[in-house]
């Protein structure tokens, strides 16, 4: 068999998926960046090459407080969600990890939100913390803890935290399944060493455990620290941005800008700066996570 | 150091409360879809039904009010299609990668990074203004290449991953029998990859049922709702009929948590070999 046939074979296999991915990520990437230095705005999206070029929306995205004030709830929003996340996932992957009746079945249960559409999770909880007829605001009243009926994703103070709720739900079960694998990957041999002399619980997490998923829980944590800055269905679904943007991600801002108000180069210009954001943070945090591991 | 006998049953009673709390919202959503609109919309709705009470009227009334089987099919459809472009061309492209050493490792590499790092809301833009040109507004197809955008990458990943693990040498015994190299890929390789196929589709599955901001952005003409679509639109209504909300909701849930269920192994083990996420 020639060495430049198997080429052919080589490259004919992967053509397909090159010219979806040129088509359907590398191109469209090219044209945000281009539509991002159209400034103006083209409710006829076949006009909008005849806008004019500039950085014009770059220089107001990055003086605008409303966008300002949306990277703030980005980070609100990621942080709040993946900061608890990740302890109910570590918590959930050290329990599985031990032995017991029934573990496999209670994992596969334990990971269902994870196939859940965002849309549905959003409803779900829409429903639950509903401020008359909610399940969860009869059970405050009950015990006690509410004496008013809080409107949990309409008041500005409290829909945030309400947003995050089932987007925790969501999240949680991705770091339970990686930092699970992660844990079984850990030498038995080094827990029975640490045993033998005297290491406490916490210095055998510590020192044994800790080191062991720590590139797992990194890459688990980018990945979902991603996933959490792009989310749109549950913020659009639960409160859509409002009440008076308290809600509104950059990801929605940016949706908004777009299809609201049809200032598609300034919507471009906000995800430029967006994905930039997202590209630096994960470097850093990849760097973090190799650090004295392997 | 012995363990005692109770030990593993105390962390099974520790497992199960946590099981409880975490599927809490999926037994709300049958609870109030099962149960008549008296009981869902009081004060004090009852945590256990009252069996005597049960009925399936809210799933009569979705059905008869709510174009809620065309919204199922365009979903189908739109998976199915989703499905068909990325398996087949991440098939050949993971088989590719893994067995020849090309130039295009590290493009892929890009590929899934961007998948990755790029927002919906963002990557909306460009497909809208390039299929409004192409005339693929109101069309499934648009929908089905959008969702296919982020999947490729991903499919060609994992299932790099699960060829990987299948021995050259089964090929080149197949080949010194007379097969040439896509009788060998077709009969002796893709079988033995069909966990990783099982276990890419269920994944690429469960993403593509819940896109909303594809299907809602390309089509927005009623009929050619998705289900994600015909779900939120219950919301913006004035009086939100929650009962029936929650049986359609319970309607689109199903097919997604059976496959869950049936293909769980299959993606524990395509995360360990590839980078699996959201």
């Amino acid at each position: 068999m020639g060495a430049r046939r198997q080429t052919y074979i080589a490259y004919g296999l992967l053509a397909p998926a090159f010219l979806l991915v040129a088509g359907l990520i590398v191109y469209p990437l090219y044209m945000v960046l281009e539509t991002s230095l159209r400034v103006g705005r083209a409710p006829n999206v076949a006009r909008l090459d005849r806008l004019p070029l500039g950085f014009g929306n770059y220089w107001r995205a990055l003086t605008d407080d409303v966008v300002w004030h949306s990277a703030g709830v980005t980070v609100v929003y990621a942080v709040g969600t993946i900061a608890p996340a990740f302890l109910i996932g570590l918590l959930l992957a050290l329990l599985l990890n031990r032995d017991f009746p029934g573990r496999r079945w209670l994992r596969s249960l334990m990971l269902l939100p994870w196939a859940v559409p965002g849309v549905v999770a959003a409803i779900a909880f829409l429903w639950m913390f509903d401020s008359s007829y909610g399940v969860v605001n009869a059970q405050l009243r009950k015990i006690g803890l509410a004496t008013t009926d809080i409107a949990w994703f309409v008041h500005g103070d409290t829909a945030l935290f309400a947003v995050i709720l089932p987007t925790i739900w969501k999240c949680f079960p991705f770091f339970a399944l990686t930092l699970l694998a992660a844990l079984q990957s850990v030498p038995q041999t080094l827990y029975e060493a640490a045993r033998v002399d005297g290491a406490s619980p916490f210095q055998i997490f510590r020192n044994v455990t800790w080191p062991g998923i720590r590139g797992a829980a990194a890459l688990a944590l980018v990945l979902q620290g991603l996933w959490v800055v792009k989310d749109f269905d549950l913020v659009f679904s639960t409160t859509g941005g409002g009440p008076s943007r308290a809600t509104q991600t950059l990801s929605l801002l940016v949706y908004e800008e777009a299809f609201q108000f049809f200032r598609m180069g300034q919507a471009s210009a906000i995800g430029v700066l967006m994905l930039i954001l997202c590209a630096c943070l994960a470097y850093l945090a990849m760097r973090w996570g190799r650090k004295d591991f392997h | 150091m012995p363990v005692p006998v109770w030990r593993p049953y105390l962390l099974l009673a520790t497992a199960v409360i946590c099981l409880v709390v975490v599927l809490f919202p999926f037994y709300w959503i049958v609870i109030t879809s099962i149960l008549p609109t008296e009981i869902v919309l009081s004060r004090n709705p009852p945590l256990l039904p009252p069996l005597s009470e049960v009925t399936l009227a809210a799933y009569f009334e979705v059905f008869a009010r709510k174009p809620l089987l065309t919204w199922i099919s365009n979903s189908m459809q739109i998976t199915a299609g989703t499905l068909a472009i990325t398996i087949s061309t991440g098939a050949m492209a993971g088989y590719s990668l893994s067995r020849f050493r090309t130039k295009a490792q590290q493009a892929m590499g890009f590929g899934l990074l961007a998948s990755k790092m790029l927002p919906g809301s963002l990557i909306i833009i460009p497909f809208f203004i390039l299929f409004s040109k192409a005339g693929l507004i109101e069309s499934k197809l648009g929908v089905i290449l959008a969702n296919s955008a982020t999947a490729v990458p991903f499919a060609t990943w994992l299932l790099k991953g699960f060829f990987d693990a299948i021995p050259r040498e089964l090929e080149q015994a197949a080949m010194i029998d007379g097969c040439n190299e896509w009788q060998a890929f077709r009969h002796i390789v893709l079988p033995l990859a069909a966990p990783g196929l099982a276990a890419a589709s269920a994944y690429i599955a469960i993403v593509t049922w819940a896109d909303l901001v594809f299907a809602r952005t390309l089509n927005s003409k009623p009929d050619n709702w998705v289900v994600t679509v015909g779900l939120q639109s219950f919301t913006g209504e004035y009086l939100v009929e929650w009962g029936a909300l929650m049986a359609a909701s319970a309607v689109s849930l199903l097919p997604m948590l059976v496959l869950f269920l049936l293909l769980e192994p299959f993606l524990v083990k395509g995360s360990t070999q590839g980078s699996l996420a959201n």
